[in-house]
């Protein structure tokens, strides 16, 4: 794109109810003032997400049971669901914690064969040998669960607590409450980072080790440290910047770390509950949710196999001429040459599809009833994909205006247009709705269409910030990858994910590096997963903690 | 408080199904002793997507009044019933349904941004400091059927988070979905359960979470200031359980009669919005079983704060039993707006709080009923949904605690809704002129007594 202007100047005339020179938490000096350093960012303290909870106590006992399935769930925060600075804490969630763990503990505890795993000696303890028994059970497991080292102190403890409990009951029920209050410690339940002086610097700290190896294996498998990382943990082998990116690569190219990139584009793309969608059947017969279910399958195996198996890149995610379908998902789009249940690779038809942001499931999971709305589409591509903070109306407005009934005029164009009429509502919908109208030869089943209610779609419309017009939906597509905001937005998206927060404006240095060096690298995926392991932020902690 | 407590116990041994309230009602209503001083009980209920304006208003004076067809279920407890007019929603600032639901029992706007929560506590988590937490087993309880639907994937998002902590800000609180797990925690070991085990029982509870609380306190303190408010966190929730075990502990053989164990083994709780049809099928059922857990834990002095919530504002369930095929957000106006099938779900939910109210009217708490001690408040997130708009919110308010004066149509002058919040509390002896936040506060909104 050749005359290209920045946002916030575009902006700067439409100020009537906030749409000023404000474009999300980057601002302007992300593309336009002179580069920050990066700042090492303390990471909040993070307490195990539900999926994490699972994998772990997977890892360490054996429980494929998904016991945390019992807790509530995370807060939205930075759409990610692992926003340690918004994670809340209840009384419920206490109250599950320890209701969790005391089922956890009985199934470790209930027979021999699961003793057998967990605490072998337990079974044939004497009364006279279950100190020794209670303290060899916390002597290897103990470092396990707090994924560290421990102190002679920290099994004591937990001696006497059993000691405590041992009345009344069998020692294998003893031996279960000690389990019970392990998994709810802080040290179980949450990631604690104390660091450990640098020797190189005296204005920061490093991670131990074991944090390290923490930090890595949460991040790239959603679980604790695999023997290979304690092992590296105990043999010092984390301690260089290297060593964190070498061993960060081994895991990210582990069939592992596919979870990981599945949960961040659930979290990135309204794909996660296309389950759930329900349309009228009566205008869309051949929709259902199992072909919802395709198409959030679709996404998921699309993104892998680029990141993966493919070139690789960002462009060639948000423009690829193919997609991953089978023969079902296949027949419906109206594709033929493929048979049977599983997915493989198909080109589309690339005048009409391209990349990740077309697929059924985006144009689906950013319709909310039988009818499209390009506000809701045109929202979710400038929030998500530009990191364009949309304000929220005003109060002022909602007494005003009623939304126009979704059945009113001939095209979605029509019922929206008092939004480009009336200035009052021209000032935030320019950020909206000539993106949404690129986008609507999409039905709300992720169908491509032609006409709306007998009337040709004109699917002409324009990318906030810049002067070309785009024609219709690859054209945005295109414009999107060719934009500066569009991998500026993807990293710092993954940024907040990788980190487990949400955007920081002191991140704004760490964020122009990486974005940089995404760039440099021809926008390859996993270089920018890798970046962020190599960053100050992730290798340090600030000197003072906050 | 053994004087009573055999005739209490009876009492409840009757719920569970609303025939018995009636003809108790009728016999007993009249001999009642008035409750006396603060209100002791307070429960909110929501329901999403506000009401047909035209088909819920009544029409008659103050004292004088007709019930409208949506609030016609409720004209058996009319004398328990305020219903309150020309109160708006001012600090409803924000994403329309959003906005809405973070402001119902805050009185604080959704600040700055989309995914933002309130700014502010929950009056109810207020209440509960200050007559529940840390005196009665549990210091609220916070339930909902069908939630989590649609855009909020499961996850607590401001699409349909109504609770929010004590001293603390923007800190929502997820609610209690599984009736089992709702059941176990509050009847556990009810009546007929060996009294020694449940001694152990609690007992083994209370060690290992001395070890737990340990654990926080220590770590705490060698963190950071942000870190440590976290732990602190944590560890203020993990005391708030060892209190209630001891509670517990101080009442056992005391416990009242529970409610029936109802089978819901046919409703997923965590399912989102999926068109599971079995799941909606039940949700008549699983309200009521919740309700009655509501009621029998208040009756039996278990907590003395409730928050009930009928799924979020995304309300993306359908409803078989009214022979409603598409789900609620469709007839609001995702499908067009259609009053007709509106008018049928407003009602029903009005038949559920009837059921509410008249299950509390028939619990005796010693010369007065538990509605009688009790404030109970229904709300929603808006006024109707063609408009969404924040004007003329249909509340209710009924009960008779702290000098709630029922039987009456309240209309006001177009007040905020913060004033009715700090009125609210004002019934609980807390006498604060103001709650939420400032802007929109001017002061007690009187009338209520």
């Amino acid at each position: 794109m050749g005359s290209r202007r920045f946002l916030y100047v575009a902006l700067a005339t439409a100020s009537l109810w906030g749409c000023t020179g404000t474009i999300g938490d980057t601002g302007p000096s992300l593309l336009g003032e002179a580069s920050l350093l990066p700042q090492t960012i303390r990471a909040p303290l993070r307490r195990l997400t539900r999926r994490e909870y699972d994998n772990t106590v997977r890892d360490l006992l054996g429980d494929t049971t998904s016991p945390a399935r019992a807790l509530p769930s995370e807060e939205l925060g930075n759409g990610f669901g692992n926003d340690a600075g918004s994670l809340s804490m209840s009384t419920l969630l206490a109250e599950q914690y320890a209701t969790v763990a005391e089922d956890i503990a009985t199934r470790a505890t209930a027979t021999p064969a699961a003793l057998e795993r967990w605490a072998p000696c337990v079974a044939s303890a004497s009364p006279a040998s279950e100190e020794a028994c209670t303290r060899a059970t916390l002597t290897s497991f103990l470092p396990l669960a707090f994924r560290r080292p421990v102190e002679p102190d920290e099994i004591d403890e937990l001696v006497l607590l059993q000691q405590d409990v041992r009345d009344g009951g069998t020692y294998a029920s003893s031996m279960a409450a000690v389990l019970e209050a392990i998994l709810q410690a802080p040290d179980f339940l949450y990631r604690v980072e104390l660091g450990e002086p640098d020797p190189e610097r005296n204005d920061r700290r490093r991670l131990t080790p074991y944090e390290m190896a923490t930090r890595l294996s949460y991040l790239f498998w959603g679980t604790t440290p695999p023997p290979q990382l304690r092992a590296l943990a105990r043999d010092d082998g984390l301690r260089t910047p290297e060593q964190v990116r070498a061993q960060a690569a081994l895991m990210l190219e582990d069939a592992q770390a596919r979870p990981m990139v599945r949960t961040f584009f659930n979290g990135l793309l309204p794909i996660a509950a296309l389950g759930d969608v329900h349309r009228d059947h009566d205008l869309f017969p051949r929709f259902s949710t199992s072909i919802a279910g395709l198409m959030k399958q679709e996404t998921e195996l699309f993104a892998e196999h680029v990141i993966f198996d493919g070139e690789g890149d960002w462009v060639t995610l948000m423009t690829a001429p193919y997609t991953l379908v089978n023969e079902q998902l296949a027949a419906y789009y109206g594709m033929s040459g493929i048979s049977g249940g599983a997915f493989a690779k198909m080109p589309v038809d690339s005048t009409k599809r391209r990349g990740i942001l077309l697929q059924g499931g985006v144009m689906t999971g950013t319709t909310h009833a039988n009818t499209t709305s390009p506000v809701a589409r045109g929202a979710y591509v400038m929030r998500k994909m530009m990191c364009v903070n949309i304000p929220l109306p005003p109060s002022e407005l909602a007494d005003l205006v009623t939304p126009p009934p979704p059945y009113s005029g001939t095209t979605a164009r029509d019922r929206f247009s008092q939004h480009s009429a009336d200035p009052v509502c021209a000032a935030c919908h320019q950020l909206m709705d000539p993106v949404g109208f690129t986008l609507e030869n999409f039905d709300a089943v992720g169908m491509w269409r032609d006409q709306e209610n007998g009337a040709t779609i004109d699917a002409s419309g324009k990318l906030p910030g810049y002067e070309e017009g785009v024609g219709g939906p690859v054209d945005l597509v295109n414009a999107i990858a060719a934009s500066d905001e569009g991998p500026a937005c993807f990293t710092k998206q993954w940024l907040s994910f990788a980190y487990g927060r949400t955007f920081d404006t002191r991140d704004k240095g760490t964020l122009q590096a990486v974005t940089s060096a995404f760039a440099a690298g021809g926008y390859d995926i996993k270089d920018l997963i890798l970046a962020f392991t190599q960053t100050d932020t992730f290798l340090y902690l600030p000197q003072d903690p906050e | 408080m053994t004087g009573f407590k055999l005739d209490r116990r009876a009492m409840i041994r009757g719920l569970g199904g609303v025939a018995i309230a009636l003809p108790w009602l009728e016999i007993m209503g009249e001999a009642r002793a008035q409750a006396t001083g603060p209100a002791k009980r307070f429960i909110a209920v929501y329901t999403p997507g506000g009401t047909v304006r035209d088909r819920w208003l009544p029409t008659g004076t103050e004292s004088d009044f007709v019930l409208s067809p949506i609030l016609s279920p409720l004209e058996a407890v009319k004398h328990r019933l305020l219903v309150l007019d020309g109160v708006e929603m001012r600090s409803a600032q924000g994403e329309q349904h959003q906005a809405g639901i973070c402001a119902l029992l805050t009185g604080t706007p959704q600040d700055g941004n989309f995914d933002n929560y309130a700014g502010g506590p929950s009056i109810d988590q207020v209440i509960a400091t200050r007559i529940s937490r840390g005196i009665k087993q549990h210091a609220s309880l916070y339930m909902a059927v069908r939630w989590a639907t649609g855009n909020s994937r499961g996850l607590l998002s401001p699409i349909n988070a109504t609770v929010f902590e004590d001293n603390a800000s923007c800190a929502p609180i997820p609610p209690r979905l599984d009736p089992v797990a709702i059941f176990n925690s509050l009847f556990a070991g009810g009546p007929g359960a060996d009294l020694v085990a449940q001694r152990e029982r609690l007992a083994r509870k209370r060690s290992i979470l001395d070890y737990v609380d340990r654990r926080y306190d220590n770590l705490a303190k060698r963190l950071g200031v942000a870190d440590r408010a976290k732990l602190d966190a944590h560890l203020t929730k993990v005391r708030e359980i060892e209190r209630g075990i001891q509670v517990q502990e101080d009442a056992l053989g005391e416990q009242c009669a529970a409610p029936a164990r109802v089978d819901t083994s046919d409703y997923k709780h965590d399912i989102g919005s999926t068109f599971e049809g079995a799941t909606d099928a039940a949700i008549p059922k699983v309200g009521r079983y919740m309700i009655d857990m509501m009621v029998t834990a208040m009756a039996c002095d278990l907590t003395g704060v409730g928050v009930f919530q009928w799924t979020d504002t995304e309300a993306k369930h359908t409803f078989p039993w009214l022979g409603l095929r598409e789900h609620h957000h469709y007839y609001q106006h995702d499908g067009g707006y259609r009053p007709a099938e509106l008018e049928r779900i407003y009602q029903w939910y009005a038949q559920q709080h009837a059921y509410l109210l008249e299950s509390m009217e028939a619990v005796d708490m010693g010369g007065h009923s538990l509605l009688q001690e009790s404030v109970v408040f229904f709300g929603s997130e808006l006024q109707e949904p063609p408009s969404h708009s924040k004007r003329n919110m249909p509340f209710l308010l009924a009960g008779g605690g702290g000098g709630l004066r029922g039987g009456r149509f309240v209309r006001y002058d177009n007040r905020s809704h913060n004033d009715l919040l700090v009125s609210m509390l004002n019934l609980f002896g807390d006498a604060r002129t103001s709650f939420g936040r400032d802007e929109f506060c001017d002061g007690p909104i009187g009338r209520l007594t």
